[in-house]
C-alpha cells in the first residue's frame, strides 16, 4: 500500500508547543451476547486426523498362459552299474551283483530297511482307511431348497478354428468319458484348415482330450454303443457312418459308403440302422418318408432325429425337418406299412425326439420354439406343450432318474430344466451356459451330469442340484396319473372336433349356395395366414407389454426404497 | 498577533467525523457487504477494508496522522466491549467508530485523526 502525502508547513509553526489533554474514557462498541446465534453453533470437540506414512504403491495382477500338463510314471528296474561294468554283459552283471551282496555294509542296511519297512506295512494293515462305517444308513430326507445347478468343468475345442458341437454320448459304463462330435454345421463353410478329428474326453481332465477320432470327414452325431462300452459309431458329414473301437486307437475300424447325407445313426446290437433323405440304401433296409405313404420320392421328408426304444426293437419313430413325426414299424413288410402314422408337430424341423424312459408310451419333441410331449395314442396333436420361448430350442432329453423332468437347450446359451409335475408353463431352473448357442445336450446315466454343446466347441458340464435329480416318492404315480388326464383330454377333444366337423359336412352338403365358412381347418390360405400372423403379433407383443410391466413395478418398488432421490 | 481560526480554517484542521464515517461505511459495505463470515476470507476483508479507509481518508489531503483499527467478529453469541482513551488535542483531533453487521458478522471500524 503506497500512500504518500505531501504537505506542508509553516516554518513559524514548527516547534509549536502541544497542547495535550486527555480525553476520558469512551466505549466505542458494545455488543451484548446472543444466545440465539449460540444455538447455531456446537463446540468440535475431538477432531480426527489421519496420518500415514507410506510410499505409494499399486497392485497389478498377471496370469500366465496356460500350460499343457502331461502325467507320467517311471519305474526303475535295475540300474546305477559301475563305469567299468557293461550292463548288457550277463556274466559281469551277475559277478558284480554277487560280490555286493557279500560286502558287509549292504548286509546290515538290509536288516535296518527290512525291520522299518516290516513297521510301515503293519500299520498300513492295521487300519483298513477304505471300510465303510456309515453302511446301512437311510439316505436323509432332501429339504425343499431352490433348484440349482453348478459348472463343473468346461472342454474346449482345442483347434484353432472352433466347430460346433454337434453331438455328445455319455460312456455307458458310469459315465466319466465323454464322446463329442464336431461339425461345421453351416452349410459349405468348412475351410480346409478346419480338423476333421473328434474327441473323447475324460470328465475329470479338460486340458486334454483322452482320445481323438480321426474320420474323413468331419462328424456330426456320435453315440457309444450301449451294449458294448468300447465301440462308437458316428454320423459323418459326407453320408457315411464310421464305426470305432476304442481300445484299437483312433482310426476308424470299419467305414461304409452312402449316395447322400444323413444325421442321425443308431447302433443296436450289433446291426447299423440307417436313414436318408431321399432314400435308404444298403445294407438293410430301405423306406420312404413320405405322408401320403405312397411311396412317391417326390414326396419324401428330410429326417433330422431319430428315436428307437432298445424294450420295443419293432418301433421305432423320426423327426422330420418338416414338423412331422413319423412312426414306423420295422418289421412290416412292405414299405407303405412301414409308415404306421405320423403326427403333425412343430413349425420347424424336429431336432430331438425322445421317449420318456419310464413311460414309453409317451415322447417328447423339440422344434421351432416349443417342446411338446406326445402320447402315441392321440394323433392330432400334443398333450403337452410348453409356452413359446424366445429363441429357438435346438436339443431335448429326459432325465433318466425322474420321470417328470427333463432339459432343453436354446439358441441364446440358456439350459432349461423342466419338471413337469411342478410348473408346466415356465422353466423349473433356467442356466445361462454361454453366450453362443448351445447345439446339443446329453444327461448322464445317474441323471446328476448334464453336458451341452455349444457353437464354439465348448463343452460345459453341469451338475444338477439333488433336488432335480433324485427320485421323489409317489413321483411315478403322480405323472402317470398326470399323462393319463392328459390322454383323456385330447382325446375328447379330438372326439368333439371330428362330431363338429361331421356336422359342418353335413350342413353344407345340404346347402350348396350359401357359402358357409367350413370349419376351421379349411379356410382360405390367405385369411388363415392373415390369422396366424396376427394372432402371433398380439402374443408376441402380450408378452413384451408383461415384461414391460414387471420391470416398472421392480423399478418402482427399487425407488419407493430409496430415501432420497 | 493573535491567530484566529476561520471556520475555513477550523474545516482545514480538525477531524471530520461525519466525513471519516462516510468513508468508512462506504469501504465496509464494498467490502463485505452481503457475505457470509467465512474464517478463510475473514484476513483479506480486514486488509481490504483498512487499505480502502486510508486510502480514502488520505485523499482528504488534510495533514493529519490517521490510524484505522478493524474488527471483525462472527456471531456465535458472543458480547464485545471495546472503548478508547486519549490524550491528545482536543481541539484538532477526533476518532470516530463504525458498527456495521449482517446476519453472521460484526464489522467495527475505529479511525483516529490527530493534526500533524
Amino acid at each position: 500500500m503506497e500512500i504518500v502525502y505531501v504537505y506542508t508547513k509553516n516554518r513559524e509553526e514548527f516547534g509549536r508547543q502541544c497542547l495535550l489533554s486527555d480525553r476520558p474514557v469512551e466505549l466505542l462498541v458494545d455488543i451484548p451476547p446472543d444466545q440465539n446465534a449460540a444455538s447455531n453453533f456446537i463446540q468440535r470437540r475431538q477432531r480426527d486426523q489421519a496420518v500415514q506414512t507410506l510410499r505409494e504403491q499399486s497392485e497389478h495382477q498377471v496370469n500366465t498362459e496356460r500350460v499343457e500338463y502331461i502325467s507320467c510314471g517311471i519305474n526303475h528296474v535295475e540300474g546305477g552299474w559301475p563305469k567299468d561294468i557293461n550292463p548288457k554283459d550277463m556274466e559281469q552283471t551277475s559277478r558284480f551283483r554277487k560280490m555286493a551282496e557279500k560286502d558287509e555294509s549292504y548286509m546290515n542296511s538290509i536288516l535296518q530297511l527290512g525291520s522299518v519297512t516290516e513297521h510301515c506295512c503293519r500299520q498300513n494293515n492295521a487300519v483298513d482307511i477304505y471300510q465303510e462305517y456309515f453302511e446301512g444308513w437311510e439316505e436323509v430326507e432332501v429339504s425343499p431348497e431352490l433348484p440349482s445347478a453348478k459348472t463343473i468343468n468346461m472342454f474346449r475345442d482345442p483347434n484353432e478354428i472352433k466347430r460346433t458341437v454337434t453331438g455328445l454320448s455319455w460312456h455307458p459304463d458310469g459315465g466319466r468319458k465323454l464322446a463329442a462330435a464336431y461339425s461345421c454345421l453351416e452349410f459349405q463353410k468348412t475351410s480346409k484348415d478346419m480338423s476333421l478329428n473328434s474327441y473323447i474326453w475324460d470328465v475329470e481332465n479338460p486340458n486334454r482330450p483322452e482320445l481323438t477320432l480321426k474320420p474323413a470327414s468331419p462328424l456330426v452325431s456320435l453315440d457309444y454303443n450301449p451294449k458294448d462300452p468300447h465301440t462308437l459309431v458316428g454320423g459323418s458329414y459326407n453320408g457315411q457312418i464310421v464305426y470305432w473301437d476304442t481300445r484299437r486307437g483312433s482310426q476308424p475300424v470299419e467305414f461304409s459308403s452312402v449316395e447322400q447325407s444323413h444325421r442321425d445313426p443308431i447302433l443296436l446290437c450289433l446291426q447299423i440302422l440307417w436313414w436318408d433323405i431321399r432314400r435308404l440304401s444298403e445294407p438293410t433296409e430301405r423306406l420312404v418318408l413320405d405322408p401320403g405313404r405312397e411311396g412317391n420320392l417326390d414326396r419324401a421328408l428330410g429326417a433330422i432325429s431319430l428315436e428307437f426304444e432298445a424294450t420295443m426293437p419293432t418301433k421305432f419313430m423320426v423327426g422330420t425337418e418338416q414338423g412331422l413325426v413319423v412312426s414306423c414299424n420295422r418289421k412290416a413288410k412292405t414299405p407303405a406299412e412301414k409308415i404306421v402314422c405320423t403326427y403333425d408337430g412343430h413349425h420347424g424341423p424336429v431336432y430331438a425326439l425322445q421317449r420318456n424312459p419310464f413311460f414309453p408310451k409317451n415322447f417328447l419333441t423339440v422344434g421351432d420354439w416349443t417342446a411338446r410331449i406326445w402320447s402315441e395314442d392321440i394323433k392330432e396333436s400334443s398333450i403337452m406343450c410348453t409356452k413359446y420361448q424366445m429363441s429357438y430350442l435346438t436339443d431335448a432329453c429326459w432325465s433318466p432318474v425322474r420321470p417328470s423332468v427333463f432339459f432343453t437347450v436354446k439358441m441364446d446359451g440358456m439350459l432349461d430344466v423342466w419338471d413337469i409335475l411342478f410348473n408346466q408353463s415356465d422353466p423349473t431352473l433356467s442356466v445361462k451356459v454361454c453366450d453362443r448357442a448351445l447345439y446339443s445336450l446329453r444327461v448322464q446315466d445317474n441323471g446328476h451330469l448334464v453336458a451341452c454343446g455349444s457353437q464354439q466347441g465348448e463343452t460345459t458340464l453341469l451338475e444338477i442340484c439333488a433336488g432335480l435329480s433324485t427320485l421323489q416318492k409317489n413321483e411315478k404315480s403322480l405323472l402317470a396319473a398326470m399323462f393319463e388326464r392328459e390322454t383323456k383330454r385330447e382325446k375328447i377333444l379330438e372326439a368333439r372336433q371330428r362330431e363338429i366337423r361331421l356336422k359342418e359336412r353335413s350342413r353344407s352338403e345340404q346347402s350348396r349356395e350359401e357359402e358357409i365358412g367350413r370349419d376351421d381347418g379349411e379356410d382360405d390360405p390367405d385369411q388363415l395366414i392373415a390369422r396366424a400372423e396376427s394372432d402371433f403379433c398380439s402374443l408376441v407383443e402380450g408378452g413384451l407389454h408383461r415384461r414391460e410391466r414387471r420391470e416398472e413395478d421392480v423399478l418402482r418398488v427399487s425407488h419407493s426404497y430409496s430415501p432420497t432421490s | 498577533m493573535d491567530y484566529y481560526e476561520t471556520e475555513e480554517d477550523s474545516a482545514l484542521t480538525t477531524f471530520n467525523v461525519e466525513e471519516a464515517k462516510e468513508i468508512i461505511r462506504s469501504a465496509v459495505e464494498g467490502v463485505v457487504g452481503g457475505n457470509v463470515y467465512q474464517h478463510s476470507r475473514v484476513k483479506q476483508w480486514n486488509s481490504s477494508v483498512i487499505e480502502q479507509c486510508l486510502s480514502q481518508l488520505n485523499k482528504l489531503g488534510k495533514p493529519f496522522k490517521y490510524i484505522v483499527n478493524c474488527i471483525i467478529m462472527q456471531k456465535t453469541g458472543a458480547g464485545l466491549q471495546t472503548a478508547c482513551a486519549c490524550f491528545w488535542d482536543n481541539s484538532t483531533d477526533g476518532c470516530c467508530a463504525v458498527k456495521w453487521e449482517n446476519e453472521s458478522m460484526h464489522c467495527i471500524v475505529n479511525v483516529f485523526g490527530m493534526a500533524i
